[in-house]
């Protein structure tokens, strides 16, 4: 039987997503029985294959021009976008960013805070340039989505378990959390 | 007895009662129906809509909590069309605001979450806005942060009809729509006497408590039904615990306060400072040192055997649950035949009948009170008044001094002219009295007139002040005139006066919970349980038997106040 090919990325995230996939644990090894991970940000491949995939997750919120990039091309090789976590799904902690001015919010981050001696702002041509934080759905189409903060490793199991049997996942009781 | 009415719900047949909403008959049948705006213990509004249910012949949904009963009526509550329509307006509660659960105080108790949950919601479905909201920061004790704020209008709802303070209202149309205070102002600067109730009542985490802020969700902590002990009114409370700590004080919803407590009994507590008393001393070296309780009890014990009857007093103050109140009669009158008495006023010159209930007051056409200023010193029986003139009741003012409640009052009168408050109050079928220490001895007199057909209500300075009164307890304190002295105080502090005489005691002994300017004069000093410590009954002013329970683990090293007078008067 072949793998069902699975990509992942994040975007504006803290990694938190990430470790609850890993926390799925001997689960993890159990389904890599049926999937294979072509690329992920802790391996050395980390773009999806240009021959697609089945299954792309992404994590983060977008929120700025590179994050755009990347959640187009993950949407043009995948067939079923999974937007996992809070700030994929619904903006999350990047959203709050938005409530400030960008140029106040980038002073603040690269220049104001306590701990920086002789800061500046990056400028560089071959830098992102950020942009006003959204939740994925807002880039690109999404299919499955997946909140929480983060997701428990069982809602993920849960979620993945699901697609592989052919179903769309209906979150409810223990595996829809917003925290 | 009510007409009853047939209905049928998601299939099953119901009787209900006429006269009660969709929401009511469906909640007495067990079937729940998930709203927002409502609450129990406030009028339905319909402001929410999540409640609409579908009825046979009826246009559109209809909201269940508003919606009265008919014979032969067909509800169906979770239909696709309900669900779907449900479901949509929480996405629609959603777009506004900032209802971003991981960052919010309520997350976990908060019911728009859980109505969230409860349909599924896995996305927003229309983009937020995002456009900031205040967050009023104003109140001493919790913040409102309009962000969160899903507009179901509980708290102002609680505040006219409960409190009795229409502080809060809304302001502007549409989607820039707010809850304000006094139209407008900053809510600190507003007309809200802080009873906390909105805090109590609010679904999402629009209202915060700085003391209790992010210290325990509802299925962490501990709740234990318990009765406030600052002033004699007796409001139910529940003490919101977690591992041994207090959280919060919660109202009782289903006590005569309906959830409201007022500033001291809900807030106050919390800004307590004083250093605790850990265990029993003596002074030694004219030093107080830590001892254990037998050596302080034997102490103790010692100076009273050495001490004639007439020269021992013991005062407590009215706050000591009954238990605790006879024993103390027992040991130092009955026992000892010593001067026996309280340390706060207990309308004792007083003989009118009692036993008049805060329920009839709530119901009551001609309030009078005299003597006293329940707004100050009793506020949730002021806020009952007020409930009470909005129902249209007429209220009489007895007063010398400027009255909290003579905003309120019909009619005011000087004490001097009582007897004019008295002929006023014999036009009505059944007043209630209620009734104060600064009422003069020769008006007081007068109010017996009113015997026949009022119902009196007293207002105790403190909470057992009713006990106090019938076990003949008297404010006699004359410390100053006594060898031994034993002052059983808890954590009230004495004024500067009564200390001031407890000093020239010749031997001076006080069971306190907190170090003070008291202890420090005292011979002898035993530690003492606190408000949500004490486990007993006390009488409220109805002279209602009510349960304090308690919320913590017995502090180690202290023994209940009671026990202590037990052990102490075997050593006599």
């Amino acid at each position: 039987m072949t793998k069902i090919k699975i990509a992942t990325d994040w975007l504006a995230a803290c990694a938190g997503c990430h470790m609850s996939v890993l926390d799925m644990d001997e689960r993890l090894v159990e389904l890599l029985d049926k999937i294979e991970i072509t690329s992920c940000p802790i391996t050395d491949l980390k773009h999806p294959p240009k021959e697609g995939v089945t299954v792309g997750i992404l994590t983060g919120a977008v929120n700025n021009t590179s994050h755009l990039e990347v959640s187009k091309m993950m949407r043009e090789r995948c067939q079923i976008l999974v937007s996992l976590g809070d700030c994929s799904v619904l903006g999350g902690i990047p959203l709050m960013r938005n409530q400030v001015n960008m140029e106040e919010a980038l002073r603040r981050a690269y220049v104001e805070t306590e701990s920086t001696v002789d800061g500046f702002i990056p400028r560089s041509e071959e830098l992102a340039k950020p942009i006003p934080a959204r939740p994925l759905d807002q880039v690109v189409k999404v299919d499955v989505y997946l909140p929480g903060c983060p997701p428990s490793a069982e809602a993920i199991y849960f979620v993945l378990s699901e697609l592989l049997e052919g179903r769309v996942p209906v979150l409810k009781d223990q595996v829809l959390k917003y925290d | 007895m009510d007409k009853v009415v047939h209905i049928k719900i998601n299939g099953h047949h119901i009787r209900a009662r006429a006269g009660q909403t969709v929401m009511e008959a469906a909640k007495a049948a067990g079937i729940d129906i998930p709203s927002l705006c409502h609450h129990p213990a406030v009028k339905p509004l319909g402001a929410c809509r999540i409640c609409l249910v579908e009825i046979e012949r009826q246009r559109g949904l209809q909201p269940a909590c508003t919606f009265p009963v008919m014979e032969g009526m067909r509800v169906e509550t979770e239909s696709p069309k309900v669900v779907a329509e449900r479901k949509f307006l929480l996405e629609l509660l959603f777009s506004e605001g900032n209802h971003y659960c991981p960052f919010c105080e309520s997350s976990g108790d908060c019911e728009l979450q859980a109505l969230a949950y409860r349909y599924g919601l896995d996305h927003w479905v229309y983009p937020n806005p995002g456009e900031p909201k205040p967050v009023d920061g104003t109140r001493e004790y919790f913040i409102m942060d309009h962000n969160r704020c899903v507009l179901c209008r509980r708290c102002i709802r609680a505040c006219s009809e409960l409190a009795a303070n229409n502080t809060l209202g809304v302001i502007f149309r549409g989607a820039k729509t707010k809850v304000c205070a006094d139209g407008d102002v900053p809510f600190g600067q507003s007309s809200c006497v802080t009873c906390g109730t909105c805090l109590q009542i609010c679904p999402t985490g629009a209202l915060i408590d700085r003391q209790s802020a992010y210290a325990g969700r509802e299925s962490q902590v501990e709740r234990t039904k318990s009765v406030c002990m600052f002033c004699s009114v007796g409001c139910g409370t529940e003490i919101i615990t977690r591992s041994g700590r207090v959280l919060r004080v919660e109202g009782e919803w289903e006590e005569h306060n309906n959830g409201v407590l007022c500033e001291r009994g809900r807030f106050l507590p919390f800004k307590e400072q004083r250093q605790r008393i850990q265990s029993p001393m003596i002074r030694k070296d004219g030093r107080l040192q830590p001892v254990t309780w037998e050596e302080a009890l034997e102490a103790m014990a010692q100076v009273i055997k050495k001490t004639p009857n007439k020269k021992i007093g013991a005062w407590t103050t009215c706050r000591t649950l009954n238990l605790t109140l006879s024993e103390f009669v027992a040991v130092f009158l009955g026992k000892l035949g010593a001067n026996v008495g309280v340390l706060e006023l207990t309308l004792a010159r007083f003989k009118l009948p009692m036993g008049g209930s805060l329920n009839d007051l709530l119901s009551a056409q001609t309030i009078l009170v005299t003597g006293a200023d329940p707004l100050l010193d009793h506020p949730v029986i002021g806020y009952h008044i007020k409930r009470a003139c909005m129902k249209g009741a007429r209220l009489i003012l007895a007063s010398d001094n400027g009255s909290q409640m003579k905003r309120f009052a019909h009619k005011i009168y000087p004490l001097s002219e009582l007897n004019k408050a008295i002929r006023l109050c014999q036009e009505s079928d059944a007043p209630i009295v209620l009734y104060g220490e600064e009422t003069p001895p020769d008006q007081a007199e007068k109010l017996a007139l009113l015997q026949k057909k009022a119902h009196f209500i007293p207002l105790f300075p403190e909470s057992n002040g009713f006990h106090a009164k019938v076990l003949g307890l008297r404010a006699n304190y004359a410390p100053n005139q006594m060898d031994m002295v034993y002052l059983l105080v808890a954590d009230t502090a004495l004024s500067a006066e009564k200390i001031k005489q407890a000093r020239e005691a010749k031997f001076l002994a006080v069971q306190a919970s907190y170090h003070g300017p008291l202890t420090e004069a005292a011979d002898v000093v035993l530690p003492a349980l606190l408000w949500y410590e004490q486990e007993g009954s006390l009488y409220n002013l109805e002279g209602k038997k009510v349960a304090v329970r308690r919320a913590v683990p017995l502090p180690e090293g202290i023994i209940p106040e009671n026990e202590v007078l037990t052990q102490l008067a075997v050593r006599l």
